[in-house]
């Protein structure tokens, strides 16, 4: 295959939304890079963009403009909803939240003990909650350690690659009602104190995840790119 | 190129008003568009709840970077269609993202197993992607459909076709050159 057909495959494979998630990073990276790949991706946009115009439209509930009209200004702002994070938690388990981690969890709980101890005995102070947050093949990634003074701190744990011109971006669900909140960006994985103004305090059952975001951080203010890692806080030992 | 709505909305002047933050602007556009951006949505996440939150974090997204629709690149329409779709396509793969899969909801039953020759019969016959398409054989011309309009991936390509997994990934990739051959 010459490199002209192999770069309108891959043009083409990528706006059908075929590529698997390194693939697909991989030619994001080149989009930003190669303008002829830039054109070969637009030019298949534009093609099959004519697929769009045989969509069934449907009627979108009254509520999704209240919310977007809540968003970008005008509207009044709904009330907070009541906090129910053991609910939260509880229909993550139900609807298999954790199944593309395969045995994360027991093999966090492992992770989290050793850990702890070893926090334990250097620290004057433990804290309060751990979360450790695992990545999609089970690896423990990184923890999350919330202290009884609500200072919340983000330690990695395992190498993390990110992506030329993305950032990491930390999130923590607290009640769905709410969604996720960004509580702190970094360029690189590295320790971080995690900012939780305005929220709750970290509590049991509490998620925290970090997402592959562009430079700034997620613009629509919500997780927009793949999820690296993520875990429920739970009691230390 | 678009056969429903007659005359045109000027969505391009809409957009020029909503990158310069007019709220009224951003209504019209949702009034125009929500309903056949959902309906892509609808497409590929088949689940309401979850279409909805996609068109909410497209339009989102829109509000925010309508300034950086260009005319040059294509239609303002197929600009919110791709952003659309983008969005609902990482929601899908994302399957374990946040608060999305906390819906507890049955399939929509409508926009289950649409099939891809109807799809393809409702293109416009003046669109050189229908002639083009028609073209290709059955299958490779199905599979590119069904990842298009409803983010397939390979292994749900063959499951859905009958076909073995290595053979349709060749079949597309070669599809997609005879495909562009004709486009032009």
């Amino acid at each position: 295959m010459s490199d002209a057909a192999e770069m309108t495959a891959l043009a083409g494979e990528f706006v059908l939304g075929l590529l698997d998630g390194a693939e697909r990073r991989a030619a994001e990276v080149r989009l930003t890079r190669d303008p002829a790949f830039r054109e070969a991706v637009g030019a298949w946009q534009r093609h099959f963009s004519a697929l769009d115009a045989t969509i069934a439209p449907v009627t979108p509930s009254p509520a999704l403009w209240e919310r977007l009209a809540a968003a970008t200004g005008s509207a009044p702002r709904p009330k907070p909803a009541p906090q129910q994070p053991g609910m939260a938690a509880r229909l993550w388990e139900a609807i298999g939240f954790w199944r593309p981690f395969g045995l994360a969890g027991a093999f966090a709980s492992l992770v989290l003990a050793v850990l702890f101890t070893q926090a334990a005995l250097k620290g004057p102070e433990p804290p309060s909650l751990v979360a450790v947050l695992s990545a999609p093949d089970g690896r423990a990634a990184a923890i999350v350690n919330a202290y009884a003074d609500g200072t919340v701190q983000l330690v990695p744990i395992d190498r993390v690659t990110v992506p030329e011109g993305r950032i990491l971006e930390v999130w923590t669900l607290q009640s769905r009602e709410r969604g996720p909140v960004s509580v702190g960006r970094m360029d690189r994985a590295r320790t971080l104190r995690l900012n939780l103004k305005g929220l709750s305090p970290a509590e049991v059952g509490h998620l925290f995840e970090i997402t592959i975001e562009p430079p700034g951080g997620s613009p629509t203010g919500r997780p927009t790119g793949p999820v690296l890692m993520k875990g429920l806080a739970a009691t230390s030992l | 190129m678009d056969q429903r709505a007659s005359p045109l909305p000027d969505l391009a002047g809409l957009l020029g008003e909503i990158a310069a933050g007019r709220q009224e602007a951003f209504r019209r556009l949702y009034e125009i568009e929500a309903a056949r951006l959902l309906g892509i949505a609808m497409r590929i996440l088949r689940r309401r709840a979850l279409a909805e939150e996609a068109v909410h974090d497209a339009l989102i997204s829109v509000w925010n970077h309508a300034a950086r629709y260009e005319a040059r690149l294509g239609s303002p329409r197929a600009w919110l269609h791709t952003i659309v779709r983008n969005r609902a396509l990482n929601i899908l793969r994302g399957e374990a993202r946040t608060e999305l899969t906390a819906e507890i909801e049955s399939f929509d039953a409508a926009s289950e197993d649409e099939n891809p020759e109807e799809i393809s019969s409702r293109l416009s016959d003046a669109d050189a992607l229908k002639h083009c398409l028609e073209r290709l054989d059955p299958t490779p011309r199905h599979a590119v459909i069904l990842a298009y309009t409803q983010g397939l991936s390979h292994g749900e390509i063959a499951a859905r076709l009958g076909v073995p997994l290595g053979t349709i990934k060749s079949r597309i990739r070669r599809s997609l050159i005879a495909l562009k051959e004709c486009l032009g």
